[in-house]
């Protein structure tokens, strides 16, 4: 009976439309109203859920990628890349993918990402007779690469959302390998696809060129470092190396690329105050959603039942993502990986599968939700910046998700993806 | 950024929506100045740490602390910009009129959180006021303050939205009008 009140309120306020941290919020309280409980317990969770040291990082994360889109380190990286790779078939496809795959290395945020790369690459693209459709879904699956490339900031939320003890490190680590794989997939269906409609070809800029874009790119390129190998290496936590591109971000763009004066500034802090105080309030209403959960065994009643249907990790990892999928099609990837990680963690566990590869398949699994409707903010992002709607952009973006689910595939599967690199660094 | 204009004939809403309005911003402001003096403080941590090599035991409480004005404040502010998470799919196919009903239903429950965050933040304030945070010394009860100012201005907004939407303005932007929400999903990003 708990179990009804909490996930039917859930349910009900969810599609009457209520603001997602309230739905888990409310739910919540009505369970305990229910069992006789005080209130006051959720609100206590709520705000401990809330007060994580880890937790900062994902403000800060969001900040610096705001101030890199808003301060023009985000053009830069896009010439950079266009002078590499604009000479190939559907060449600026290409620069997108390649543009967005170096942006994600620094920005971890693929709405942002979607706004930054699109907004350079959409006109550009359709000004060079490319169709609307193609740079938008070129854009729109792109800017899921960064996702899975550190910093991600979802990767920060599952380690949270999993008790806090999965190693941001190692989640770092293991995107890596699937965040290229992903790139990859793209690039090969973007030249599929430029060839069969006879996209253009430009020429190559020349060596010199290349240098010199290179250069100028290379202040905010150098984020990468920064971030990765301070987690990495253990000298900085996730927060501190956060905190730390978002002082770099302030410095390059005032003193290096002197673009970002007062409004640019102000309007980078809003836009980040505005995107993470609304995940942060999930964050910790969920705190109080997943407390409850536990208490009433809920994961454990999942995993009991699922192990009498099936004792084969291959088809429970089958049905968690066709789970993941369908839901990830109707939520956005913040909460999904707040509420599914406490019940399908344990699942993933129960099977032997370790936390870090179901994490990475999970935010690769809801990332390629963040792009399908009803609710895709990253393809609403893109479909906004390429003024087409969503209709027109889903017509030809099969391909493409064909490319992005035979990733998922192989990163579901051959677990080597996800753990070798993390394995590697930890033994060395 | 809603419409908060309830027309020539409804002066005492358009005076509240004006202070409300201000309310806001000075919140989002407030909730600005807070993310910026968080960088600070845990910039001046990783400074002290790895540079002095001294650790401050401050630093961390005061950036949590910042952080929970931050989110409730934040949080506040969407409830009167509309920018909060929802699941809006039911939104767009049920017809206009039900769609308004369920909003306003929305803004009740959210209001109805809202006053447990004020009523429980308080409760829980009182008593945590004689426990000591570890290392910056103030009272313990301190850190569930955002949780009633957030609620307070929670319900100020939630209470505003269903006004306006009685009157007649439209404050559910973004369902009302078309399927690509393009100014404001551009805008968080």
């Amino acid at each position: 009976m708990e179990s009804i009140i909490l996930f039917g309120t859930l349910t009900v306020l969810m599609l009457i439309g209520t603001p997602i941290a309230f739905c888990l919020g409310v739910a919540a309280l009505m369970t305990v109203l229910y069992m006789g409980l005080p209130p006051l317990v959720i609100f206590q969770r709520l705000n401990s859920g809330m007060s994580v040291f880890t937790l900062l990082a994902i403000p800060f994360f969001i900040y610096a990628g705001d101030l890199m889109v808003r301060g023009g380190i985000a053009q830069r990286i896009v010439s950079f890349a266009g002078s590499m790779i604009g000479h190939l078939r559907g060449g600026l496809g290409q620069v997108n993918i390649a543009a967005s795959t170096l942006f994600g290395g620094i920005s971890g945020s693929a709405v942002a990402e979607a706004a930054a790369v699109g907004g350079l690459m959409i006109p550009q693209m359709k000004d060079r007779g490319y169709g609307a459709d193609y740079a938008v879904n070129v854009t729109s699956m792109a800017a899921l690469i960064a996702l899975l490339l550190p910093p991600s900031h979802n990767m920060i939320i599952y380690s949270i959302a999993g008790g806090g003890r999965i190693s941001i490190a190692d989640l770092f680590t293991a995107g890596i390998i699937p965040g290229l794989m992903f790139a990859g997939a793209l690039m090969i269906t973007a030249y599929f696809v430029a060839r069969k409609r006879g996209y253009p070809v430009d020429a190559f800029p020349g060596f010199r060129q290349v240098l010199h874009l290179g250069a100028v790119a290379i202040p905010g390129l150098l984020l990468i470092a920064i971030i990765f190998g301070g987690v990495r290496s253990g000298v900085f936590t996730a927060t501190e190396s956060s905190c730390i591109a978002v002082l770099y971000a302030i410095l390059v763009t005032v003193t290096v690329y002197r673009s970002m004066g007062w409004r640019q500034f102000v309007d980078a802090t809003l836009g980040a105050v505005r995107t993470t105080a609304m995940v942060l309030l999930i964050i910790g209403t969920a705190a109080g959603f997943s407390w409850l959960m536990a208490y009433l065994r809920i994961p454990a009643q999942l995993v009991d039942w699922l192990q009498s249907v099936s004792d084969n990790p291959i088809v429970i990892l089958l049905l968690l993502n066709l789970i993941l999928l369908l839901l990830g099609t109707f939520m956005d990837m913040g909460p999904m990986i707040i509420i599914t990680t406490p019940i399908f963690l344990p699942v993933a566990l129960a099977y032997g599968i370790d936390p870090v590869h179901f994490g990475v398949i999970m935010i690769l699994n809801l990332g390629i939700g963040l792009n399908t409707p009803p609710v895709g903010a990253v393809q609403f992002v893109a479909c906004a910046v390429g003024k087409i709607s969503v209709w027109q952009a889903m017509r030809s973006i099969w391909p493409f998700y064909f490319a992005g689910l035979a990733v998922l595939g192989l990163v579901t599967y051959v677990p080597a993806f996800s753990l070798w690199l993390p394995a590697l660094f930890r033994g060395g | 950024m809603i419409e908060t204009e309830p027309g020539p004939g409804r002066p005492r809403l358009a005076k509240a929506g004006k202070v409300l309005s201000a309310m806001s911003t000075a919140a989002l402001w407030l909730a600005g100045a807070g993310l910026v003096l968080m960088t600070i403080i845990v910039g001046w941590q990783v400074f002290t740490r790895y540079v002095l090599n001294w650790s401050n035991a401050w630093t961390e409480p005061a950036a949590l602390l910042l952080m929970s004005w931050f989110i409730f404040l934040g949080a506040a502010v969407g409830i009167r910009e509309n920018y909060h998470l929802g699941f809006d799919v039911l939104l767009y196919v049920v017809p206009r009129k039900a769609k308004l009903v369920l909003r306003a239903i929305s803004d009740v429950v959210v209001v109805g959180f809202a006053i447990g965050m004020i009523v429980y933040g308080m409760e829980l304030t009182v008593l945590g006021w004689n426990a000591r945070m570890p290392s910056i010394g103030i009272p313990d009860g301190v850190k569930y303050l955002p949780l009633v100012g957030g609620g307070v201005l929670i319900v100020l907004f939630s209470v505003e939205r269903f006004v306006l939407r009685l009157a007649g303005v439209s404050v559910d932007k973004g369902i009302d009008l078309e399927e690509i929400p393009s100014e404001d999903a551009v805008r968080e990003a």
